[in-house]
């Protein structure tokens, strides 16, 4: 793809920011270009690395004026394809804005910049005992504005909800330069439509997020986590009834089969939780119980025969060795083939249905298809994660797949639910948002681009079409 | 066989960078997770795998007693231990403060006396402390051969012992016949490094240290945990250490940014002295 950033836009950016905030190193444009979605080919026209919200403000005036395509980007860890560069774009990177103010304690809030890298913010609030609960395996390199801007989900939506419940404040800058200030940090303020929340979830359609205030909250004082072993999808939901009436608040309830945990222990250096394997794990995370009520809850599974086994990590270190086998999973497919990722919610009550239908569908189509299901169950969430054939080269599989995932869709759309739980839509979900929005959604969301983004430059082709 | 493990609960080694020290010169532990000392978590995983059948881990095929030197709340790491399949634990009522090497060997010979186990086993050092003394001056104590460092065990029909000794440049092999007290290093928990006499020598354990199963947790309450006075098993209670104060090391200077490599190259010659 041709380069859609001209020498009249680079000219005038050299004129008014500093000259190392534009790049067309062709390392760094590969980089730049792609998130952790393999399936696209970078090839970014410029990347730019704005220190300021003024020098955001500036990219984006020139941009509208130019008709520059613009490409927000963060950590790059989105599974979508809503930070890929493919078709001569500016990616324009907050990486180098990522200031964090002091922590109110009072307000129990945060500012930062939305470069801030997403672990950076825990490390910077946990002195304080306090936490901003957005959490997830690629914390690590995800920053806080594509956290917003992807409104993110992850392991701790059963007990805390997406990222959506903890931003109290936004500055976000529109197309055309025009720089809004959204909510300062106010808990309460019912003055009319929210428009912060127009832009969380957003992905970078309807303007870059450059700074937020984070709502933080307590950090539990004590969590203990469990690894249980159990014969099928139904005893993981069985297992989730009694962990919903259990005598403590369920921080995470995670599931995974055993066609993930043996990529995760090909690729990395990890312990097999029990002697024996079984078909489907649980990761069940619980805050402040009392260890006594606990052993009693937990002899009583044994007894109705909900779990075939169980551990109960004895310290921090092994409770992290236990999360490494859930959360370790999606790098693990990464690294030992490729993957086609799906990542579907469905209400919990259908859940059960789905999957059966789901797995009769693979088996009577795709029959020597690997499939790695695992996920967030406890929020209806599924990644539904199908290996590439060592026989079957990258293009055909990819095209099966393809056709794969409209049948899956109206799968998800017959028992009601979104095909896309936390990953976004992006590039990778865009031509099938029709199964989880009606035409009149659609319709409003197509006017609502076009008011902020006449001149369809904020991250064009993501979402939908205009 | 029959195998005695000193176990020190420390605090986490991996929140090191949250100790505090007092402005009299005390560490300060409060708020800090505690855990079982990591290498006498490998010495319990290498009793274990001693004392019974790998493809079978549930049948014991030997003892496994446990001890430790702490307060009433040391008693949830035993626990922790038990419940990994350990049989039975003992618990010196003791602060840290009344501690030091030579005493805990000194009480340690006594219960010794008392349990008359094949093997003393332990973790080479506390990582609190990194003292490294106890299995020395307990064998010492015992007139006992001793091996320190294992990085490999293997039982030669439970009457000797051949170590691997972790040691500069490689691995020393030595025979210990039994009674010995044996001190374990870190690769002694990869999956073939401890070889008991009723494991088929094809068995390959996982990596590490193995989880505590739920119901082993419930049944590990109702082993044997018996409490012991430091003044029953030594007469001498005078400490031979005594610890005169802690300091943080020195803060870190902020870095400094550099323009290019010229700059990079004079401040490495004439700042840092490096070249």
């Amino acid at each position: 793809m041709p380069s859609q950033v001209p020498e009249a836009f680079l000219a005038r950016a050299r004129e008014l920011l500093p000259a190392d905030t534009i790049t067309l190193d062709p390392a760094e444009l590969t980089e730049y270009g792609r998130d952790w979605t393999k399936v696209y080919a970078p090839a970014p026209g410029a990347v730019a690395f704005p220190r300021t919200t003024a020098e955001v403000s500036t990219l984006m005036r020139l941009a509208t004026e130019l008709h520059v395509p613009v490409v927000p980007s963060g950590g790059r860890t989105g599974l979508a394809g809503g930070a890929v560069a493919a078709r001569g774009e500016l990616v324009l990177s907050l990486a180098r804005m990522r200031r964090m103010d002091a922590v109110d304690t009072l307000g129990a809030a945060v500012r930062v910049q939305a470069g801030a890298v997403t672990q950076a913010v825990h490390q910077h609030c946990e002195p304080h005992g306090l936490t901003w609960p957005v959490d997830f395996a690629s914390k690590g390199s995800s920053h806080v504005g594509g956290n917003i801007a992807t409104n993110a989900g992850g392991v701790k939506v059963i007990r805390y909800g997406l990222t959506r419940n903890w931003v109290l404040g936004l500055e976000v800058v529109l197309a055309n330069g025009d720089i809004l200030d959204l909510n300062g940090s106010l808990e309460k303020n019912n003055t009319g439509v929210d428009l912060r929340q127009l832009f969380i979830g957003s992905e970078g359609t309807l303007g870059i997020v450059t700074e937020a205030t984070l709502k933080l909250t307590r950090i539990p004082e004590k969590l203990d986590v469990f690894l249980f072993a159990v014969k099928n999808l139904a005893a993981v939901i069985a297992l989730f009834r009694e962990t919903r009436q259990g005598p403590f608040t369920v921080s995470a309830y995670e599931f995974f089969t055993d066609a993930c945990l043996a990529r995760l222990l090909r690729h990395r250096k990890a312990r097999a939780p029990f002697d024996a394997p079984s078909s489907h794990y649980v990761l069940l995370e619980v805050e402040s119980a009392d260890i006594q009520t606990l052993e009693m809850w937990t002899a009583s599974l044994f007894e109705r025969g909900l779990v075939d086994d169980g551990v109960l990590a004895q310290h921090s270190t092994q409770a992290a060795e236990l999360w490494t086998l859930r959360e370790g999973i999606s790098e693990s497919l990464s690294a030992t083939g490729l993957p086609h990722k799906n990542d579907i919610a469905l209400p919990i009550a259908n859940l059960e249905a789905f999957t059966s239908e789901l797995g009769g569908f693979f088996a009577s189509r795709y029959p020597d298809w690997e499939i790695c299901l695992f996920g967030h169950i406890g929020d209806g969430n599924l990644h539904v994660n199908v290996m590439k054939p060592d026989a079957l080269d990258k293009e055909t599989f990819l095209k099966r797949t393809k056709e794969a995932d409209h049948e899956i869709f109206a799968l998800v759309k017959k028992h009601a639910g979104s095909i896309s739980a936390e990953h976004g839509i992006g590039l990778l979900k865009r031509d099938y948002l029709s199964y989880s929005r009606t035409p009149s959604e659609l319709s409003v969301l197509r006017t609502l681009k076009r008011a902020l983004d006449p001149a369809n430059i904020m991250n064009p082709g993501k979402i939908l079409e205009i | 066989m029959k195998i005695l493990v000193p176990i020190k609960r420390v605090s986490d080694p991996d929140n090191a960078n949250k100790v505090k020290v007092s402005a009299a010169g005390k560490i300060e532990t409060t708020g800090l997770e505690n855990k079982p000392n990591p290498f006498d978590e490998y010495a319990v995983e290498t009793a274990l795998r001693l004392t019974e059948n790998g493809t079978n881990p549930k049948a014991r095929l030997g003892e496994v007693v446990i001890v430790t030197f702490g307060p009433k709340d040391t008693e949830t790491t035993l626990r922790g231990l038990l419940a990994t399949g350990a049989d039975r634990a003992i618990r010196v009522d003791v602060t840290d403060d009344q501690l030091d090497g030579d005493i805990l060997a000194r009480a340690l010979k006594a219960i010794v006396e008392k349990e008359q186990p094949d093997v003393v086993l332990l973790g080479k050092q506390a990582v609190d402390g990194d003292s490294n003394q106890v299995a020395q001056l307990l064998a010492e104590y015992l007139g006992w051969p001793q091996a320190t460092f294992a990085g490999s065990i293997k039982s030669d029909a439970d009457k000797a012992l051949v170590i691997g000794r972790e040691v500069d440049g490689g691995t020393l092999n030595v025979k210990v016949t039994l009674p010995a007290v044996v001190s374990v290093d870190l690769r002694i928990v990869a999956p073939t490094s401890v070889t008991s006499m009723h494991t088929p020598a094809t068995h390959k354990y996982a990596d590490g240290v193995r989880f505590a199963a739920l119901m082993a947790i419930m049944a590990a309450k109702k082993k044997p945990l018996v409490e012991m006075k430091l003044a029953d098993l030594t007469g001498d209670v005078g400490l031979k250490i005594t610890y005169k104060g802690a300091e943080l090391p020195p803060a870190r200077k902020a870095g400094v940014k550099v323009k290019n490599v010229q700059e990079l190259v004079s401040k490495l010659k004439n700042e840092a002295k490096a070249l």
